[in-house]
């Protein structure tokens, strides 16, 4: 027991040794980031990618600093539900004192950290949450950077009908906030363009079998589209059950399935053949030419030894968006706030940001459309 | 076209049916023997799983004997929980512990298993899942047909082992009543061990037919869980014909309501049918002598 | 101890009343200490949630470990409280405490209805029926969209109104400790009015029932209807929890009453003692706390957690109740057999 103290003793007088030492440089001053991502239970899909892409753009940054600024990261597992997110934003608050934070990715965690934040006036930038009400007026702490589910449901519906010339289509999406927001943008826009929705059919993400509900898609008729939205492990099972009805191109079918940003890159690849012809949005699409995308891919693939998804880009851009407001003068939470609020065009491996007056990135060159080909590889559609 | 679904959404449920069988004899079984609830079934399962795919993806094994290895992972797994949990509390009089020691069992292991295998799905491919087996309007895959058969076999060995075998009949004996398990000359201490190997081993083997139909993540059994828990009920407690029945009742409930009503209520319905079965037939749908409960 | 046991020894009762009444001191000077001792928002969150969940323990214990009734779906009941509540409050503007009392009783009259249903049923028949419960109240609150907004949750609901009176503001319950203070006030109520219950006739009656209802009936005891009122106490009890959690986290989505929620309060009763009222009261905080101090070892806390919870039943199997009892016991002091 006594041995136990001693080291402890030793151990934190090692530590505040550092510490002085560290302030001791005065030009390493830093900003504080804090990260709320799911990272228990099955919402850990998100802050595991996320992490990765934090690590690749601190290990970037911190190379030289910003501004004679260093960046460190204090992650908070909110477990993707509202009750753990509210304890894991006021722990980061009151115990990192974050400059910034970044997150959530659930609708439902992030609305009910905008108060906390809002109350706490430090600035959160939130990347993966597609409701619409994150960015309603009145939220002027909370910025988003991933188009809303309006912006991307009126923009698919759009493409459905004009470009895929749809006139049916078939919705399924998860029972949650964002499966019942996006299937809703897109069949509101769908039938008033004057195409019809032959069934709305929405199941738990706890649903293991999808024969019996490809089946009964099976059983509706011609359908041109099928809108699904719904993560990459029951989107698998979806895509694969399709094809095996044969309702799909991948299964000798007519039907296209449609999709917004919610699977990402790579997913053909499990999916195999059936994955043939689906035809969706991705936020970030690795095929890109431009340079900042091209150096992002090589950088992420030597560091982890695997292609980027969006999630991966996605937090880095968060950090990166970060770092450029930085770059323009921002120190603290305030002046983090009002460089987020000014920036104009900003160039992410994602796309470009600028926000509205509600903090709403409006740039729509951060919807990629991509086509899985014949031999699995996706091709940029260039809708956008 | 309308036959066409019935039998169609029919093969589905049986499918799936079977496999919620495979999950739910298992906790039937040791509730018959020992009216006791293991929580970590569920995540015995999903070992199960991962144990088949990593069987085949690193020391390359056909799909077949990675169902074989789970079945093996799943009954280490049963000795030991009822070595370090169920054996120690079983003098402690009070049937709720075992459930919550094991609750603590479930939390840590998927914890353990989102460490190690991380939380991004696995995609389980086997020879047989792409392969489509179509005849008129039906399709079946082989990955389904292998479903099929191997749970049929299993329930019909496990079925003749506890009605033909000296120690199925024992097994039953103990779980009628466990002083006549004494008089027969049999250490009921095994007969316990030997039930939870059973039950878990089939738990591992349900996870590695499982694994391609359903999203394998570190969380893929609790999915199974709540309904196998709605199974071993319909079933009656411990009466292995009636959660046999019950499991394919329930396969078929899942297929059609998601025809013909929603698939978000599947649940509803499954656990109406619960309470409706417990309002009018509480010993489960077939009885046997367990009056001691009602 | 029974009844017998006290009359013969009134010195002892009179010391026990007086250790009662202490105990009621500390525990009251504890709740207005806390949020002076803890004054930043995270740590008054967790005291407050400390609070909800204790109240979830007591009314679960009361049916558990007093009634004898094995109930897995204590979740429902928490959930029913906080829609019903949010609902009535959203949609028809009821004054929040009209509705934290139709919260209440609507839980409590579902409780009494599900008791009432597995009247006949016992043991684990009676915990799937309660399971079964659960599992069908969240599938309701998530499918029944139109009513309960379903996945896309509530979002903004207010803390109780503030108390002012002649236009002086006296509390006001976004101040987080006011609303700590709330919660736990009103948790100690319902703690001091069960022990009063427990330790009267009806108490007795009620363990009367669970040790042997067969006998209990050939003493003229309706062993049902007791059953059925006590089912509906604790119903009640875990419904006011759902109303104080609603107006606390200001969102409500049918994901925080999935039933492992359940799952997650009856270990606080067993963790912390079943069939004792202060056992539960130091599971819930145990518990509740625990997963929030481990947050600083990272990635494996809920491994931590898992096995601490495995390790608390294997080796004190009576709870914390019981571990305290066997330490006093070994140090000598505190006479009374509790």
């Amino acid at each position: 027991m006594k041995t136990e103290f001693r080291a402890l003793f030793v151990g934190v007088a090692a530590i505040s040794l550092l510490t002085i030492g560290h302030a001791a440089h005065a030009q390493d001053k830093t900003i504080k980031i804090g990260a709320l991502f799911p990272m228990s239970g099955p919402g850990s899909y998100f802050g595991a990618q996320d992490k990765q892409g934090v690590g690749l753009a601190l290990e970037q940054l911190n190379k030289s600093g910003v501004n004679g600024y260093k960046f460190a990261v204090q992650y908070e597992d909110s477990s993707c539900g509202p009750l753990p997110a509210t304890q894991a934003a006021k722990r980061l608050i009151e115990q990192f004192k974050p400059d910034v934070i970044i997150g959530e990715e659930c609708s439902d965690a992030t609305l009910a950290v905008m108060p906390i934040v809002d109350q706490a006036k430090v600035p959160l930038l939130n990347a993966g949450s597609s409701s619409i009400k994150v960015t309603e007026p009145g939220n002027s702490w909370t910025f988003r950077i991933m188009p809303n589910e309006v912006m991307q449901g009126i923009n698919l519906a759009d493409n459905a009908y004009k470009r895929l010339n749809a006139r049916n289509a078939v919705l399924l999406f998860e029972n949650t906030n964002a499966g019942i927001g996006n299937a809703q943008v897109f069949k509101d826009t769908f039938t008033k363009l004057g195409g019809k929705v032959l069934a709305e059919i929405g199941f738990g993400r706890d649903v293991n079998d999808f024969t019996s509900i490809a089946t009964r898609v099976a059983g509706l008729g011609k359908i041109d589209v099928i809108p699904t939205y719904t993560l990459e492990g029951q989107g698998l099972k979806i895509t694969q059950a399709l094809a095996q009805a044969g309702v799909t191109k991948g299964g000798g079918g007519d039907a296209i399935q449609i999709g917004t940003i919610w699977l990402p890159f790579g997913f053909e690849q499990k999916a195999g053949k059936s994955a043939l012809g689906y035809i969706r949005i991705v936020q970030f699409d690795p095929t890109e030419t431009r340079d900042a995308v091209k150096d992002f891919s090589t950088a992420f693939k030597a560091k982890y030894n695997a292609d980027p998804t969006h999630l991966n880009a996605h937090a880095y851009d968060q950090i990166m968006l970060i770092a450029d407001v930085v770059k323009r003068g921002g120190k603290d939470a305030q002046s983090i706030r009002d460089g987020l609020a000014a920036t104009k065009n900003y160039s992410g491996v994602t796309g470009s940001v600028e926000f509205d007056t509600n903090n709403q990135n409006t740039k729509m060159d951060t919807v990629h459309y991509m086509e899985t080909k014949p031999d699995m590889s996706w091709t940029s559609l260039k809708w956008n | 076209m309308t036959t066409t679904i019935v039998l169609q959404q029919a093969i589905n449920g049986v499918v799936l049916g079977s496999l919620y069988v495979l999950v739910a004899l298992g906790l039937t079984l040791i509730y018959g023997v020992l009216v006791q609830i293991n929580f970590a079934h569920a995540d015995f399962v999903t070992l199960g799983a991962f144990a088949a795919y990593f069987l085949m993806h690193l020391v390359g094994a056909g799909y077949i004997v990675s169902i074989g290895f789970a079945f093996l992972v799943g009954a280490a797994l049963g000795w030991l929980i009822n070595a370090s949990i169920f054996t120690p509390l079983r003098r402690k009089g009070n049937e709720l512990l075992p459930l919550i020691a094991t609750i603590g069992v479930s939390v840590m292991m998927q914890n353990l298993m989102l460490a190690w295998f991380g939380p991004i799905p696995y995609a389980f491919e086997t020879q047989y899942s792409s392969e489509v087996i179509r005849f008129s309007g039906i399709f079946v895959s082989w990955q389904n047909v292998i479903i099929i058969a191997v749970s049929s076999v299993t329930i019909a060995l496990l079925y003749a082992f506890m009605k033909f075998t000296f120690l199925g009949k024992a097994l039953r004996a103990v779980s009628q009543d466990r002083e006549t398990a004494g008089l027969m000359g049999i250490n009921p201490n095994q007969l316990i061990m030997l039930t939870f190997v059973i039950a878990s081993a089939l738990a591992g083997m349900a996870g590695a037919m499982l694994a391609p139909v359903l999203v394998l993540t570190p969380f893929a059994g609790t999915s199974v869980i709540v309904k196998a828990f709605a199974i071993v009920i319909i079933g009656g407690f411990g009466n292995v014909e009636g959660t046999i029945l019950a499991g394919l009742i329930v396969g078929l409930v899942e297929s059609y309501t998601t025809q013909y009503l929603d698939p978000g209520l599947i649940d509803i319905v499954v656990f109406g049918l619960l309470l409706l079965m417990l309002a009018i037939r509480p010993t489960g749908l077939i009885s046997e002598r367990r009056e001691e409960n009602v | 101890m029974s009844d017998r046991a006290i009359s013969q020894q009134p010195v002892e009762r009179k010391a026990s009343l007086l250790s009662r009444r202490m105990g009621f001191m500390l525990a009251a000077l504890s709740i207005i200490a806390l949020p002076l001792i803890f004054n930043d928002t995270y740590w008054r969150t967790n005291l407050t949630i400390c609070a909800i969940n204790v109240l979830l323990a007591l009314g679960l214990d009361f049916i558990l470990g007093y009634a004898g009734q094995l109930n897995l779906g204590h979740s429902a009941f928490y959930g029913l409280g906080a829609y019903v509540s949010t609902l009535l409050i959203v949609k028809l503007g009821v004054p929040f405490w009209g509705a934290f009392v139709a919260g209440v009783a609507f839980s409590g009259l579902a409780g009494m209805f599900l008791s009432l249903f597995a009247v006949r049923l016992r043991g684990h028949y009676l915990a799937i029926a309660s399971l079964g419960f659960a599992v069908i109240v969240y599938q309701i609150l998530l499918n029944w969209i139109s009513l309960t907004q379903g996945p896309l949750g509530i979002y903004g609901i207010l803390p109780p109104p503030p108390i002012a009176i002649a236009g002086t503001l006296l509390v006001d319950f976004r101040n987080l400790a006011a609303f700590f203070y709330l919660v736990s006030g009103f948790t100690l109520v319902v703690y001091l009015l069960l022990d009063q219950l427990v330790r009267s006739p009806i108490g007795e009656t009620l363990t009367a029932i669970r040790e042997d209802e067969v006998s209990a009936a050939s003493l003229g005891i309706n062993g049902a209807a007791w059953k059925v009122f006590a089912f509906g106490v604790g119903a009640a009890i875990g419904g006011a929890a759902g109303c104080f959690y609603a107006s606390f986290v200001g969102t409500l989505v049918p994901d925080a009453f999935f039933v492992t929620e359940a799952f997650n309060i009856l270990a606080m009763v067993i963790v912390g003692g079943m069939g004792t009222l202060i056992g539960p009261v130091f599971g819930a905080i145990l518990l509740t706390l625990l997963p929030e101090v481990l947050r600083g070892i990272g990635d494996l806390r809920l491994v931590v957690y898992g096995a601490a919870l495995t390790f608390v039943v294997l080796f004190m199997p009576g709870g914390l109740a019981q571990a305290a009892r066997v330490v006093r016991d070994k140090l000598g002091f505190g006479g009374q057999a509790s």
